[in-house]
């Protein structure tokens, strides 16, 4: 590299659930992190969504920890209604121009108590719930935003616009409006950038039979999923908008803007309208009872993700009727519903009434995303995408500049959040030298030792401006908190959260000797880390702190019934002061990181896990069961986008050979596993013992050897993977073959193997394609169920039809029939259109059999990591956290936790590079805090805690006792509640402080 | 006031009933004031002997809310919790503590209607039964100075 | 011979070919007690001993009690119930699988001397026994019970009478009694929860709090017993009714789902308390809900370690 200075900061634009990902990951790996959001909060569309498929998460529940992490952490500086101007220079020093739009309010001072909007005159569109409610001028995004403050919409706001009104200011109890506020520029250094810009969901306004303009009972898919959400515009309750009723009957129409060259030029699959429209389906038919009508109208259903297929499966389960029909057009009913004209799969015209058209948008770029991309260089396909090869997924075309999320095409959440990790490994590629050169370290005192001291409770009663004041009576809390047991000191506080009742508190704490500190405010949710770090500035540990909540669950709820809250203020503060004198200091210990890690498995993934690792500095000790390294990629000749695997693999394997960080072990596999995160040694079967502070599995998977359609009989009849061979070796049969017979789904789909295999349907279109081109004659038939080619592969699937590949649909039912004579191969099929059956004597009939795991039961056990009922192994979580294991320092890539292609194999084992980096580069990992231990005197051994500790983090030793491995545990205190006598105790949580709650409950 | 005021315990996981609560809160979403939350990491948490502790120092009623089933933070907490409520209710059923004084629900943290309904309904439920005399333990105090 | 000798006999001589291979240090058992209607627990250690060991309807201790702790191979003489105790505490560690050799008792149920004291109030001296009936005969009189009138209340219902576990059965498969089908505690759930909870609290109204029901259950082998408990006390040390009720609900919750039926609770009971009704009551909502019965096969995992995904409650709101 040219460049001079390498700058420890990178820039992540976009504040969805990609960007944090990767925002996380960066900072965590030690580079400071400049994240930019154009709006008021990040979150992006995630937090606009009801439930996830295929677990049907709460979306906010899972996502807004994740905000929280990201708007505290130390080194990411959230710069919100902040616009890219320029970016300058290049990777290892970019020069970035950014306008901070005004917000108007001041963030260090709004309190988000929300006086401002109540009595805001102007109502506007509220976009949270695509418009289906309204919001005030003075607003949050949404409630659990972050960060959590106001801002003005300027263009609506009657002050600022006409110099009239200005109620908000004189409402704000904490004096944080200003009208005045102007937009700056800042520059910063970065020595990389991630793009995350996210997707806006395409507007079918222009489709006018459709009538979504005009008829209020055709909606789209987002509105629907608002009216779904809690926190929607009918607070989760479905209704048909024109008249508010119940719905009765619901269709779906699926593909609207997404495989679409006429009316819309988005020609791509936007890959996930199938799930989430089975999603809502699912969602509105239990909120129903059951009772509602829901037909999904489809040109091919696209499950091919994890769990997917039989989500698929348990909504068809539930009555949801999928007809396989793309519908043209809407008609609006007199008095309320539509009515839609559909022919089905028999080739009947149907009529059919429905109360709502739930149109299934499709993922489109927006504009400024567009332009941000041609500002900025980087190369578009025709859809406004960014383009990316297959073996680099998250690099741009200009170097320095890398993507995730639905940037590169689109996705569903897991594959975002992978790609964001990945994105992080690959834009701190370059970077190593400068880690952590501008990273903060929080610096705290050692905190006093004030264990054996008799409790001196310090309570502090907020007034939160008047949120809390003009309801509870705080000065008669104060007293009444001065009169418990070992209160030294009581008094009340404006804002408990402002700087200087910050600074006032830890003088307090000094001045009094204070050693147990309450405040009754606001929720612990948002502000216990906060009190936390003043505590530990004031050299008291941190976890001699209790908070009561009697702003969210008092005063707000309870604001006419002011003597009740305030009794109920009172209660709550002495259960929290009952809690409080029982805590103890928590200490946190330091543990070594081992900065190596084992990769099991030699493949692409396990390959590019280690490489990556290498590029950020990390030693990785790779064992690979074969002789040679590669995997399934030595069988497979190019990828759907044309690149040559043998080429990139030569390369891949020379890489590794070269690179000093890499050892590689051959022919050898794990055979004794010990530790845990940081701190394991793996014996191998060579004798080896490794020790490393991660592992990521690799393992890979297989290709299922069929049984049906004369496979291992007859010679025509070849695997996928076998014509791949073939096509690599320029073999000569299959260059003088005329008639090609694909058949999809060969042992995919089928009742004992209940997922998609996912590759199949674009590598056949993609060798169907190549085989067109060779040979414009050659005759070639696809037979398949549905046709897969997700996101941008849609392009190869119509791009084969239009070269003259027949796609010919069969059924679980009516599988195509395979009979042999005289060596001569006949494949018979019923085309479902004609009815008739269709004889095809190909040269090659070629299976797309299933990907298989390798069940790698006894790798599961002795890393203590679950797989699936499939053999899949199974990720903590199916959404959030795509890579790793629930168990620390343990994660995954590749095939090993479910067949994807090999662009998507690169994107993860590069994000469990990331994710392992994140524990790898600290050489002391801090451990403890609010964990569980052991009374061992109490233990019997029975095993009950180890049983039901979702983290392993428990395990008996060899006297049989239990023991805690704090590095592991999380602190949900699931064994605690499960011992039959009290061993385990979790710490902050022990059965004396909540029963000491729960006596002053009372 | 004359009519009876029920005392009800409630035990919340942070992450999402713990957190509707609060959005309840935000949204101003008005509910009786008649129950204390203990904040626990986890339903999973939930000994079975603290809901008896809750009944024998004379609580009126006990709630217990949690994620929805697959929506733990902690992967499988509530899963566990589950099975122990499963047992705690229909022995406490059984033996005649009044179903309505023993509240189990799913509120994810998103769901601040839901929280406000069940919040009113849980009061109202045990306002119905009338102040719990029997399953309970008279006179007992809380020596924090002893404990401590 | 009868069936009870035959076993007694097949007893003794596997305990002496046990003891004497070293494949066991010990055979737990049973040898007629001391006074009449019991049967004495017995530690065989040599093959003289052996010939002490006895088979009888009066052995209602369950042996499965004497094996946490202990560090020696031990064959352990037991029926259907204490095998499923053994297997369970094998589940729960707190016996080697490798040290325990089950020789497994078909049963056809105990007599209860609570129920023959009922039929015959007289000072009983001796009882001797046949297949079908007891002979019980004291100051005067000798009286002959069919055994079938007077079996404990669990082995009326005893659905595993023959261990389904064991390394060797003593006899023939025992016939297995009708199921238990709750029916008291469905009449009793028709009831109004005040008459549920008076039924309850006269259950257990003659408690003494003596715990003789905990230290004979099989199950309760925990260092610290939640009624020791004092940071927080659990339990008041009185009498108090509800510390006494709240006694019974939580041993009930401790031993949910590891629950064999044996009865060494009651039969351990000095006032005769029918505790084992908090016990039915879980044992009947642990079948109902989870379909499981413990310690039938040494790879089962107990309800409260586990979890299935869709795990019917539907009382959750």
């Amino acid at each position: 590299m040219a460049s001079k200075n390498i700058v420890g900061a990178v820039l992540v634009a976009g504040g969805g659930v990609a960007g944090m990902q990767a925002a996380l990951d960066l900072a965590n790996a030690g580079y400071y992190v400049y994240m930019v959001e154009k709006s008021l909060a990040i979150g992006g569309r995630m937090a606009q969504l009801d439930k996830t498929f295929p677990t049907n998460d709460c979306s906010m529940c899972i996502i807004s920890p994740k905000l929280v992490e990201v708007g505290r952490h130390i080194n990411v500086e959230l710069l919100t209604l902040t616009d890219i101007l320029s970016i300058e220079g290049e990777e290892g020093d970019f020069t970035v121009t950014v306008r901070k739009n005004p917000r108007y309010i001041d963030m260090s001072k709004c309190i988000a108590c929300g006086e401002c909007t109540k009595k805001c005159p102007k109502k506007l569109n509220n976009e949270y719930n695509e418009s289906l409610d309204t919001r005030k001028a003075i607003y949050v995004q949404y409630a659990q935003a972050v960060p959590l403050k106001y801002g003005i919409d300027a263009k609506e706001c009657l002050f600022i616009t006409k110099g009239k009104c200005g109620t908000c200011k004189k409402l704000c109890p904490a004096d944080a409006i200003n009208y005045e506020d102007k937009a700056e520029e800042v520059t910063f250094h970065v020595g990389s950038v991630v793009l995350a810009p996210g997707f806006t969901p395409f507007k079918p306004t222009e489709f006018d039979t459709l009538r979504y303009t005009d008829v209020k009972d055709v909606i789209t898919a987002l509105e629907f999923e608002r009216y779904l959400g809690a926190t929607g515009p009918t607070m989760g309750h479905v209704i048909r908008p024109s008249d508010h009723k119940d719905p009765k009957k619901l269709a779906f129409l699926q593909c609207v803007g997404s495989r679409e060259v006429n009316r819309a030029s988005n020609g791509y699959c936007s890959s996930v309208c199938c799930m989430y429209a089975i999603k809502e389906a699912l969602i509105a038919k239990e909120h129903s009872g059951g009772a509602l009508d829901v037909s999904i109208f489809y040109m091919d259903i696209r499950t091919f993700g994890k769990d997917f297929e039989k989500y698929y499966e348990k909504a068809k389960a539930a009555g949801i009727k999928f007809v396989r029909s793309r519908i043209h057009s809407i008609q609006p009913e007199s008095g309320g519903g539509v009515k839609l004209n559909y022919v089905t799969d028999g080739g009947a015209s149907t009529v059919e009434l429905f109360d709502v058209a739930v149109l299934s948008h499709g993922l489109v770029i927006t504009p400024e995303t567009k332009e941000l991309a041609k500002k900025l260089s980087l190369a578009t396909d025709c859809y406004n995408f960014a383009q990316t090869s297959t073996f680099a997924p998250v690099a741009l075309s200009r170097p320095g500049f890398y993507a995730c999320g639905a940037f590169t095409g689109p996705k569903d959440i897991p594959s975002s959040v992978m790609e964001a990790s990945a994105a992080a490994a690959a834009a701190t590629s370059k970077l190593t030298p400068a880690r952590g050169s501008l990273t903060k370290v929080v610096k705290v005192p050692t905190p006093v030792d004030v264990s054996g001291d008799p409790p001196r409770v310090g309570v502090f009663i907020c007034h939160c401006g008047i949120n809390i004041a003009s309801v509870v009576d705080v000065a008669k809390v104060v007293e009444f908190a001065k009169t418990l047991p070992f209160v030294e000191y009581a008094s009340n506080t404006m804002f408990a959260c402002s700087q200087d009742s910050q600074e006032k508190l830890v003088a307090l704490i000094k001045e009094y000797g204070l050693n147990r500190i309450v405040v009754s405010a606001c929720s612990p949710r948002t502000h216990e880390p906060l009190f936390q770090e003043t505590l530990a500035a004031a050299g008291l540990n941190k976890y001699l702190y209790e908070m009561a909540n009697i702003r969210n669950h008092d005063s707000w709820v309870h604001a006419g019934h002011p003597e009740e809250a305030t009794r109920k203020a009172m209660d709550m503060t002495e259960m929290a002061v009952a809690k409080a004198v029982l805590l103890s200091p928590l200490k946190e210990n330091v543990i070594d990181v081992d900065p190596t890690a084992l990769v099991i498995g030699g493949g692409v993934a396990g390959l590019n896990a280690a490489l990556t690792l290498s590029s950020q500095g990390f030693k990785s000790v790779i064992v690979e069961k074969d002789s040679k390294v590669g995997g399934n990629a030595n069988r497979i000749h190019s990828t759907t986008k044309g690149e040559s695997v043998a080429d990139y693999l030569s390369d891949l394997k020379t890489k590794v050979q070269n690179d000093p960080n890499i050892e590689l072990v051959l022919s050898s596999q794990v055979d004794k596993v010990d530790g845990y995160v940081g701190n394991f040694t793996t014996t191998l079967t060579t004798g080896q013992a490794v020790k490393h502070g991660v592992t990521i599995i690799a393992t890979g998977a297989k290709e299922h050897k069929p049984t049906e359609y004369l496979y291992g009989e007859n010679r025509r009849v070849v695997t996928q993977l076998e014509l791949d061979e073939l096509l690599k070796a320029d073999d000569q049969n299959v260059a003088k073959a005329e008639t090609f017979v694909f058949v999809q789904c060969v042992g995919s789909r089928e009742p004992e193997r209940l997922y998609c295999s996912k590759v199949c349907c674009a590598h056949t279109a993609h060798v169907a394609v190549e085989l067109k081109k060779n040979k414009p004659q050659a005759r070639i038939f696809v037979l398949y169920r549905d046709i897969r080619t997700y996101a941008q592969k849609e392009d190869l699937y119509k791009q084969a039809r239009d070269l003259g590949v027949i796609f010919i649909r069969y059924d679980l039912d009516s599988k195509p029939q395979f009979s042999e004579d005289n060596k001569k191969l006949t494949v018979k099929v019923k085309d479902p259109v004609s009815g008739h059956h269709l004889i095809i004597q190909p040269d090659y009939a070629v299976l797309a059999a299933a990907i298989v795991s390798g069940r790698e039961n006894e790798l599961a056990m002795k890393y203590k990591v679950p797989l699936d009922e499939d053999g899949w192994f199974f990720e903590a979580h199916q959404k959030l956290r795509p890579v790793d294991f629930a168990t620390d320092g343990m994660f995954m890539a590749g095939l090993a936790h479910y067949p994807k292609p090999m662009d998507e194999v690169v994107a993860q084992a590069q994000a469990a590079a990331a994710r392992a980096v994140t524990v790898l580069t600290q050489p002391k990992m801090t451990v403890g805090g609010i964990v569980a231990e052991i009374n061992q005197a109490r233990c019997s051994g029975c095993g009950v805690c180890k049983a039901v500790c979702p983290y392993s983090a428990i395990d008996l030793d060899d006297k049989g006792k239990a023991v805690v491995n704090e590095a592991m545990c999380k602190g949900c205190g699931n064994c605690a509640s499960s011992c039959r006598s009290d061993a385990p105790s979790l710490r902050g949580f022990t059965n004396a402080g909540l029963f000491a709650q729960i006596a002053t409950a009372l | 006031m004359s009519e009876f005021e029920p005392k009800v315990v409630a035990f919340f996981c942070n992450w999402c009933t713990y957190g509707a609560a609060d959005l309840a809160g935000v949204s101003r979403l008005d509910y009786p004031p008649n129950f204390r939350v203990v904040r626990l990491p986890c339903t999973g948490r939930l000994n079975p002997k603290f809901i008896m502790e809750a009944f024998k120092r004379g609580a009126d009623g006990v709630w217990v809310s949690g994620c929805h089933p697959g929506d733990c933070h902690y992967i499988a907490g509530n899963y566990h919790a589950r099975r122990k409520f499963v047992l705690l209710h229909s022995l406490l059923e059984t033996i005649g503590v009044e179903p309505n004084r023993l509240r189990f629900s799913w509120i994810s943290s998103a769901e601040a209607n839901k929280f406000q309904a069940m919040a009113r309904d849980v009061i109202e439920s045990v306002r119905a039964c009338g102040p719990n005399l029997t399953f309970r333990k008279a006179n007992l105090q809380l020596d924090l100075a002893e404990v401590a | 011979m009868g069936n009870l000798e035959t076993i007694t006999q097949k007893i003794r001589e596997k305990a002496k070919s046990l003891l004497e291979s070293g494949q066991a240090e010990v055979v737990i058992g049973y040898r007629a007690g001391t006074i009449p209607l019991v049967a004495a627990p017995f530690f065989a250690r040599s093959a003289a001993d052996c010939d002490q060991l006895v088979w009888s309807s009066f052995a209602r201790l369950n042996l499965a009690n004497y094996l946490p702790n202990r560090t020696e191979k031990v064959a352990l003489v037991a029926k259907g119930c204490d095998a499923r105790s053994a297997v369970g505490q094998v589940v729960e560690n707190q016996f080697p699988k490798e040290n325990l050799y089950l020789l497994g008792v078909p049963c056809s149920g105990l007599v209860d001397p609570a129920q023959v004291a009922a039929k015959e109030p007289r000072p009983i001296q001796r009882a001797t026994e046949s297949d079908d009936a007891i002979t019980i005969s004291g100051q005067g009189f000798s009286v002959d019970i069919k055994k079938a009138e007077v079996l404990r209340r669990n082995c009326r219902t005893c659905a595993h009478r023959t261990p389904t576990v064991a390394n060797e059965l003593t006899g023939p498969e025992a016939p297995a009694a009708k199921p238990d089908d709750f029916e008291d505690l469905k009449t009793l759930l028709a009831k109004t929860p005040a008459e549920r909870l008076n039924h309850f609290k006269d259950l257990i109204k003659d408690c003494l709090r003596c715990y003789a029901c905990r230290n004979a259950c099989p199950l309760c082998y925990c260092p610290v017993c939640f009624v020791d408990e004092t940071r927080p006390q659990w339990l008041g040390k009185s009498t108090d009714p509800m510390d006494t009720m709240t006694f019974h609900l939580l041993r009930g919750l401790h031993c949910a789902g590891r629950c064999t039926a044996c009865g060494a609770c009651e039969t351990a009971c000095p006032v005769n308390i029918k505790v084992r009704e908090f016990n039915r009551v879980l044992d009947k909502t642990v079948q109902e809900n989870w379909a499981y019965e413990p310690g039938l096969a040494w790879e089962q995992k107990p309800p409260l370690t586990v979890f299935q995904p869709n795990d019917p409650a539907d009382f959750i709101k």
